[in-house]
């Protein structure tokens, strides 16, 4: 039995003790803790190794004195929400990366992102970023709060063994039913023609393809109903991946395994997937890769890639000259350094073949028809997109894709699934606006 | 005057002693009673731990459900809405699927978790061969961290290449089940490995309330010429009726609150086949940054599971075989 004695804690000493404690605990809570001025903070979503501490060591070295300490963090919802309640919380960052639209827009509509408007207009390099026609920024009157690293053009890749064997031309411009010739001549042999056909809408509608220019739903659009119905149409010919072992089995961030395996002969994808082709360890394959454009339709060449990884300096930092300083290094001089993890910088002083080394590495001519990557990815100029109409654009997204996996999975039709979608996005518009 | 004896004690210690003996208390408490706030130091860390993880973030919730907040605006952006949350709430079809998901779910996993549970513990209560093992064995799936049971069952239940459908193709089963991979068949297979995953819970406490039976009433209905089947009905099963209902109560509230077994294995779907009102929480949540709405979806739902667990505790009263 615990008896006061000597020993033990006295009233005062116990008080003292406990708001000691307390004091500590707000300690630690305090958001305000003293800032190192002289070291940058940036969060970003690729490794560090992929090249972002390669053009963080150039930055340093050509300014003496700075030191940047870079936190990577994983772009999914997870990572996300520790970004948001680290910047909300005063966590010590100065420069930070967004990549996806309703992440960006979220950040930028609660005054997380300062406003480089005038620094964007007094720099004649970075004149790219007040075009409001074909946007790279987030633009706000003359307010400037994101702006896009990169695109992320999309492209389609050919296994050249299946496509030798099926005995297709190699595409260099091509309409959609030539596509579709393609993937079920590839569909033989046990083999499915490709993964999942690219967002047709997308291609024929561009960007803000869900509203209309009165902000309602667009999906009775044709086109929407078009891309599930045939899709839904080549699943059930066994052309397509099959839906349900893709959601049984969660391949959506692991087609390249399929491809890999050949199991599909074909496969929509962006430049950062071109790393898994040339690991021959952990990806072993002994066939070559080449590249074609996303298909037309009807004529409309949007390509389904978008500009992305947007750069952005937190409104709270003490440190916004030598943030600007960085962002604006990064924008200029990170393009060779990026191209590593699969980025092709909208700016920078390197040409189309230095970033086509970078994207498809050092053994290219073993993995890739080269000159296919790079009329693919330069010559072709793919025109990319960007939303800027966002009313509920993540619960209209989550809305979109339960209907999509539904009728993929050929338990409901088309017309239902597409009706259901556009029902379900009218009703969330409507809400969103009345809040 | 009082007489001390110190012929066993060293001296410093026999002067202590007195000394302190003779002292008068400033609290007039006795001297070898604890002070009162040493009890308070030993419950001090579980008050903190209830105080800072359940308290709070049920005020939080409460207060937060009267407002808009996208937590990335920090507390400035808190908006005062007033009951619009509570209003929305009701008129959301998305909720309501959710709740009409949540207790098929639940209302269909619950009990045949307990049947399971004490089939299991009825049979192990009886004297068989390795009875230790099995007990344990039974248990296990309960204490099995859930991304393994995510995992493991993901495989098992894959449509083409699972253990499961090729044991049924083996059968001679045709147009097998698409198990996770099927909007129909999704919310099956969650109740089935709900199923297996806690029935290993309600094994044990009913192993342990049929210890405590009582055995002479078994004595009396043998002699009165009872079968089993009516020692059951008439004994065992009023005996566990208690047991029964904390069961009841402690699955329900916990299957219904179901989150990461859903978010491993589903991610709420196909389409919104396995979206509960838990996993509908953490979607307004943490993946729309509705936190206000995500709260009033909170506090409608604990009220809920509130109302049910009393309605359960009302219709077990008196219902129960006491000794």
């Amino acid at each position: 039995m615990l008896r006061a004695s000597g020993r033990s804690l006295s009233r005062r000493q116990f008080g003292t003790l406990g708001a000691a404690a307390g004091a500590t605990a707000l300690a630690g809570c305090s958001a305000s803790s003293p800032k190192d001025m002289d070291t940058l903070q940036v969060w970003g979503g690729v490794p560090a190794e992929n090249g972002p501490q390669a053009v963080i060591d150039r930055f340093q070295e050509e300014h003496p004195g700075t030191d940047v300490t870079y936190t990577p963090y994983v772009n999914d919802d997870r990572g996300n929400l520790k970004v948001n309640t680290a910047l909300q919380g005063g966590v010590d960052i100065d420069v930070f990366f967004t990549y996806g639209v309703p992440n960006l827009a979220m950040r930028v509509d609660s005054g997380l992102a300062a406003d480089v408007g005038d620094l964007v207009r007094a720099a004649p390099e970075l004149e790219m970023f007040l075009d409001t026609e074909d946007p790279k920024a987030m633009i706000d009157g003359d307010e400037i709060t994101a702006l896009a690293t990169t695109r992320i053009p999309q492209m389609v890749l050919f296994n050249e063994d299946l496509r030798e064997r099926a005995g297709i031309e190699l595409p260099t411009q091509w309409a959609l039913e030539e596509y579709l010739e393609a993937i079920r001549a590839l569909a033989d042999d046990g083999k499915y023609g490709t993964y999942v056909l690219p967002d047709l809408a997308r291609i024929e509608l561009g960007p803000n393809y869900r509203l209309t220019a009165q902000g309602d739903s667009n999906f009775s659009h044709p086109a929407f109903l078009q891309h599930f119905d045939l899709a839904a149409q080549l699943i059930r010919d066994g052309v397509l991946y099959p839906w349900s072992q893709a959601l049984a089995r969660q391949l959506e961030a692991y087609q390249q395994n399929n491809f890999i395996a050949e199991d599909f002969g074909l496969w929509t994808t962006a430049p950062y997937s071109l790393r898994f082709l040339t690991d021959q360890e952990e990806y072993p394959h002994d066939f070559r890769v080449s590249a074609a454009p996303v298909p037309t339709v009807d004529g409309n060449d949007w390509n389904t890639g978008e500009y992305g990884a947007f750069i952005q300096i937190n409104s709270k930092s003490p440190k916004q000259e030598l943030a600007w300083e960085f962002c604006r290094f990064w924008l200029l001089e990170s393009a060779q350094d990026m191209a590593r993890a699969g980025y092709i910088s909208l700016l920078g002083d390197v040409d189309d073949d230095e970033l086509l080394d970078g994207v498809l590495g050092e053994d290219a001519e073993q993995f890739f028809d080269v000159d296919s990557f790079r009329r693919t990815l330069f010559e072709d100029q793919p025109r990319m997109h960007l939303d800027t109409e966002l009313t509920a654009y993540t619960e209209i997204t989550q809305k979109y894709e339960q209907q999509r996996d539904v009728c993929w999975l050929l338990e409901r039709s088309p017309e239902k699934a597409i009706d259901t979608v556009d029902k379900n996005a009218q009703a969330l518009i409507d809400r969103f606006e009345e809040d | 005057m009082a007489i001390v004896d110190t012929r066993d004690e060293p001296a410093g210690a026999s002067a202590g002693a007195g000394t302190r003996a003779r002292r008068p208390h400033r609290t007039g408490r006795a001297p070898s009673e604890p002070r009162p706030y040493v009890g308070w130091l030993f419950v001090a860390p579980n008050l903190l731990g209830v105080l800072a993880f359940t308290f709070i973030p049920l005020i939080s919730v409460v207060l937060l459900s009267f407002t808009q907040w996208n937590l990335v605006s920090g507390f400035a952006g808190i908006e005062f809405v007033a009951l619009d949350n509570f209003l929305a709430v009701f008129q959301d079809p998305t909720f309501w699927r959710s709740l009409v998901i949540t207790i098929v779910y639940a209302g269909v996993a619950v009990p045949l978790t307990l049947v399971v549970g004490l089939a299991l513990a009825l049979a192990l209560n009886r004297d068989i061969p390795a009875r230790g093992l099995l007990r344990a064995a039974f248990f296990v799936p309960y204490i099995v961290n859930i991304v393994a049971i995510g995992m493991t069952w993901q495989m098992l239940l894959d449509p083409e290449a699972g253990l499961v459908n090729q044991a049924l193709g083996a059968f001679g089963a045709e147009d097998l089940p698409q198990w996770f991979a099927s909007s129909n068949w999704a919310l099956p297979a969650l109740i089935l490995v709900t199923i297996w995953s806690q029935a290993g819970y309600a094994n044990l406490i009913y192993l342990s309330a049929l210890q405590d039976a009582p055995t002479q009433l078994y004595e009396a209905a043998r002699i009165d010429g009872a079968g089993r089947w009516a020692s059951f009905r008439a004994i065992t099963w009023p005996s566990l009726l208690p047991t029964t209902v904390f069961l009841l109560v402690t699955l329900f509230v916990g299957i219904s609150q179901t989150f990461g077994m859903i978010a491993l294995i589903t991610n709420g779907g196909p389409g919104d086949s396995t979206t509960t009102l838990s996993f509908y929480m953490y979607q307004t949540s943490f993946q729309f940054y509705r936190f206000g709405y995500a709260s009033a979806v909170g506090l409608v739902t604990f009220i809920g599971i509130f109302v049910i667990m009393l309605l359960m505790w009302r219709a077990q009263r008196g219902r129960a075989l006491h000794d």
